[in-house]
């Protein structure tokens, strides 16, 4: 064979990376459209007032300030509020109030970026500050500050959710022998990707058409939203995601700057382009997290776990501007009874609005799974505090046994498949588990504090189905189209969008593997709705579980024309030939043989009489199921009784993710993961002062972990294929994120349960470490 | 925010309730003071430039003295408004005579401050708002000529 088709299983280096490392990305500000203008927004410094002014007459007298624009003039067009994903709507720009800071107020248009940011400090706003509630349990109280007077329920509750059987689950909490209960909040983070979010918009006034360049990891989503809010025929709207700088879930909403920024162009009839600067984004993107969860674990007093009840307080800011499929308000919470056989479970959610940012969404983590994996894997090691077991010998006897999936959840989810002994045991070995319990009593003994902690976690990821997953009612399929040229090159087409995650690669190799051409000879391309076929976009590890089979279903229906064509170039019966060796060969004689490259070339030049020429396809995808990847991690700490810091010194992750596309592609994302978990885990947060003030807003104050922080990870995998995907695949790109954080946070409870520690709250900073160990004495002098 | 603090000033209590009343005076001791707009004895808008940390704003200030009682207490609130910044203020201030020519003065700061000011500047606000006092009443006490010690 003359060139490698490096199909399923091999580490191709990522074809994207030529561009990325030499500089030659192509990135929304790197568009630079003849005549384009320049937006800048001004933002509310007030958490919660109202608007009494604005007077933009000192900005228009600026040479270069086109226009400004304020909430009375969308208003006037209707354009004033917007749907979010959830049911909800949200201001574009303001009329009369503003409920959060940071909040959008009004928009300079102007001739240069700079003239445009000198535009909005000439603006005039009076404000009348109002009252502002930002603690979400203050903010359902009786006479509490109102955030949304503009809907009919005059209270700051959004909604209530719950999963599984409230009966049973009372019924098991009464009988149980032993209850572990834990007061659990995960606090707002931001994605912090490295491309801040932006638009140009271009509205060609002659052909009626608009086209956007914007930062989203869904642009056949917000085409149909902006099509549906803005009236333009849909054929008339191209949204284009070039080259995306991370995404992480942030991407996935329509934020207000987006459709200010198409107005500005539709009036205008010039391209607009607008770019946030870090702060907006810290300030005003949508977060992640902010839940405020009571958990019980009920077991019997041999360690048996019974039963699991979690009551979620979830803060969403002014807006439930999440981004979440629609029957499910509270993401996958309920997948929260993890790599257990809990027979009762039951939680409640309850969505709650204050005077903060919008949001909700999923910080690299499938629609709240991280909450879900967070509540209970640190319930586990509760348990055995209260049990006086060790955590991994309770995991161990509680674990879905391997010959029970697939596995229906007492939350009504049936697991794929899974094997969560094996992969707890490698973890173990491959951390020499018994050693360290040795080494952790002697250190102990000398007073050094040192701690374990696991966590052996189950994701749900890849939505669909379409029967119970659906974005604002667009079902949740994916799609893929290929097209084989006549010498043997093909173009792929796939409904989801990269941000980083290798798509141009990963989604080659796939079609490689199927139809047996070479991965160099595969161009791969998303992100504009002109061309690609329709898709929901990549979030919530879905890619290679929805367009990632779309990719494979459409090269097999490709396959079975290749199967004619080549019986009719062998002069065979379709039924004798066989795909063997990436080729269609005759059984018993495979000398007799044709190649994908002769077929694609047969298709177009010689053709039987009869039958369409081309070779090409297109599937879209409807999962049967979710996935269920998983993976075991143990993390090893030492705590330093002079400053309270936290050192991670070993952690050892086992993934299991299914059959892998390209192994080193894998590692990157785990990598990553675990890096982006160890960092809510021990370093970011996002928190307000009582007006309303967001204390992190730069990267002075809202920490993320550098190469300094960052340890040497260890990786292994074990490999259970999804028994309903394709090829077996699962998806991986949020496991470590979502794993990682109570590994480390049962590391460092393990450090300090001797003293009757038995829970702290994310970021564990030093100066929360050295408070505690202040108060039992541990502090060194 | 919440600051008190006490001075005691070697002038007559009329001499330093005068200067309190005088809105030029008060203002030339505010420090980053650039201009004034002065609507009537008891309302005033002065122009502020402040600077937390990274952040520099330029405050437009609505300063009403109220619940004035000579020449022992007077309330003043303040609502001021810059680009991407907010501040609402309201302060005590009471005196009491010590002598024939001193004083004690005894003042408390109620602070909200709101948007890039607060969230840039947080970790230094409080410390940024104490110099400024300081400043403040060193100036004070330089204006009525009878700086102590």
């Amino acid at each position: 064979m003359a060139v490698a088709i490096q199909g399923m299983g091999h580490s191709v280096k990522r074809k994207e990376d030529p561009r990325f490392l030499r500089g030659r990305g192509n990135y929304i500000d790197d568009l630079k459209l003849p005549g384009m203008l320049y937006m800048d927004i001004l933002r509310s410094p007030y958490a919660h007032a109202i608007i009494k002014s604005i007077d933009a007459s000192r900005a228009l007298t600026l040479p270069g300030v086109l226009a400004v624009i304020t909430g009375k003039d969308l208003d006037a067009a209707g354009l004033a509020w917007m749907p979010t994903l959830m049911s909800d709507k949200q201001m574009v720009l303001p009329v009369d109030r503003v409920v959060y800071q940071a909040q959008e107020v009004a928009a300079v248009i102007a001739t240069e970026r700079y003239i445009a940011a000198d535009g909005i400090t000439l603006i005039d706003v009076d404000y009348e500050p109002l009252p502002v509630v930002v603690d979400p349990k203050k903010a359902l109280e009786p006479g509490a500050t109102l955030v949304r007077p503009d809907r009919e329920q005059k209270d700051n509750h959004i909604w209530h959710w719950e999963a599984g059987d409230k009966t049973a689950t009372d019924q098991s909490f009464q009988e149980a022998a032993v209850v572990a209960k834990e007061d659990i909040y995960l606090p707002r983070i931001h994605v912090s990707s490295i491309e801040t979010c932006g638009c140009v918009a271009s509205f060609d006034k002659m052909a009626g058409k608009l086209t956007i360049w914007m930062t989203t990891q869904a642009p056949h989503a917000i085409r149909t939203v902006f099509s549906l809010v803005s009236k333009i025929p849909e054929h008339n709207i191209r949204v284009i995601s070039p080259d995306i700088g991370g995404g992480f879930g942030g991407k996935v909403p329509v934020y207000p700057g987006y459709v200010i920024a198409t107005v500005a162009s539709i009036t205008t009839g010039k391209p607009v382009k607008w770019i946030e600067d870090r702060s907006e984004n810290l300030q005003a993107d949508s977060f992640a997290r902010d839940y405020h969860m009571t958990a019980e674990l009920a077991a019997t007093a041999d360690g048996k776990m019974k039963a699991l009840r979690i009551k979620t307080i979830a803060d969403h800011g002014a807006f439930d501007a999440a981004a979440n499929p629609s029957k499910f308000p509270a993401g996958l919470f309920s997948i929260c009874t993890g790599s257990y056989d809990i027979p009762a479970a039951h939680m409640e959610v309850d969505g709650v609005y204050t005077n903060k940012p919008p949001g909700g969404i999923a910080y690299r983590c499938s629609f709240r799974v991280t909450e879900a994996v967070h509540a209970i894997e640190r319930m586990v090691d509760s348990l055995a505090l209260k049990l006086n077991m060790d955590p991994a010998a309770l995991r161990l006897k509680n674990f879905i046994p391997p010959e029970s999936f697939p596995y229906k959840s007492a939350t009504g989810w049936e697991y794929d498949s899974g094997n969560y002994p094996a992969a707890l045991h490698k973890a173990m070995d491959t951390i020499g588990y018994a050693d360290l319990r040795r080494e952790q009593a002697e250190k102990r003994a000398r007073g050094e504090l040192m701690g374990i902690g696991i966590s052996t976690f189950t994701e749900i990821v890849g939505a669909g189905p379409s029967h119970t997953f659906d974005i604002l009612g667009i079902k949740m399929f994916d799609s893929c189209e290929i097209r084989v040229h006549p010498t043997g090159s093909a173009i792929v087409r796939i409904g989801v969008q990269t941000q980083g995650q290798g798509h141009e690669t990963t989604f080659a190799q796939i079609v490689a593997e199927e139809l047996g051409l070479p991965v160099e000879n595969i161009t791969v391309e998303h992100g504009d709705t002109d061309t690609a076929p329709y898709g929901l976009g990549t979030y919530a590890s879905r890619s290679t579980a929805t367009a990632g089979a779309a990719a494979a279903m459409a090269a097999r229906k490709i396959r079975e024309k290749a199967r004619l064509l080549a019986a009719h170039l062998l002069e065979a019966s379709p039924d004798d030939l066989e795909w063997k060796d990436y080729q269609f060969q005759v059984k018993g004689d495979p000398a007799r043989a044709k190649t994908m490259a002769d077929i694609a070339f047969a298709a177009y030049t010689n053709h039987p009489q009869g039958m369409e020429a081309g070779l090409e396809a297109v599937n879209y995808y409807d999962p049967p199921n979710l996935t269920f990847p998983f993976g075991s991690y143990i993390c090893v700490v030492d705590i330093d009784r002079g400053t309270g810091e936290v050192k991670i010194r070993r952690f050892v992750a086992i993934d299991d993710c299914g059959n892998i596309i390209n192994p080193m592609i894998v590692d990157g994302q785990i990598h990553g993961g675990l890096t982006m978990g160890m960092a809510p885990a021990l370093l970011e947060e996002i928190s307000y002062d009582e007006a309303g003030n967001m204390r992190q807003s730069t990267f002075m104050d809202y920490l993320l972990p550098t190469a300094m922080e960052t340890p040497a990870w260890e990786l292994d995998k074990t490999c259970t294929p999804s028994p309903h995907h394709p090829f077996g695949a699962k998806g991986v790109g949020e496991s470590a994120t979502v794993g990682a954080p109570p590994a480390i946070v049962n590391a460092v409870v393990d450090a300090l349960s001797h003293v009757g520690v038995s829970h702290i709250d994310i970021p564990i900073t030093p100066w929360k470490v050295y408070a505690i160990l202040e108060a039992h004495g541990l502090a060194a002098p | 925010m919440h600051f008190e603090g006490s001075e005691a000033i070697r002038a007559p209590v009329d001499a330093v309730w005068a200067f309190f009343m005088d809105a030029p005076s008060v203002a030339g001791c505010a420090p980053g003071f650039q201009k004034m707009e002065v609507l009537s004895p008891e309302h005033y808008k002065p122009t502020v430039a402040v600077g937390v940390g990274p952040v520099k704003a330029t405050f437009t200030l609505d300063v009403t003295l109220t619940d004035l009682r000579p020449p022992h207490h007077a309330t003043m609130r303040g609502h001021g408004i810059a680009a991407g910044s907010g501040v609402d203020l309201e302060s005590q201030l009471d005196l009491a005579a010590t002598g024939e020519s001193s004083t004690s003065l005894a003042w408390t700061m109620d602070a909200v401050v709101s948007g890039a000011i607060a969230s840039m500047g947080a970790r230094l606000l409080e410390n940024t708002a104490q110099k400024v006092t300081a400043r403040f009443f060193e100036c004070v006490r330089e204006k009525l000529g009878t700086a102590p010690r």
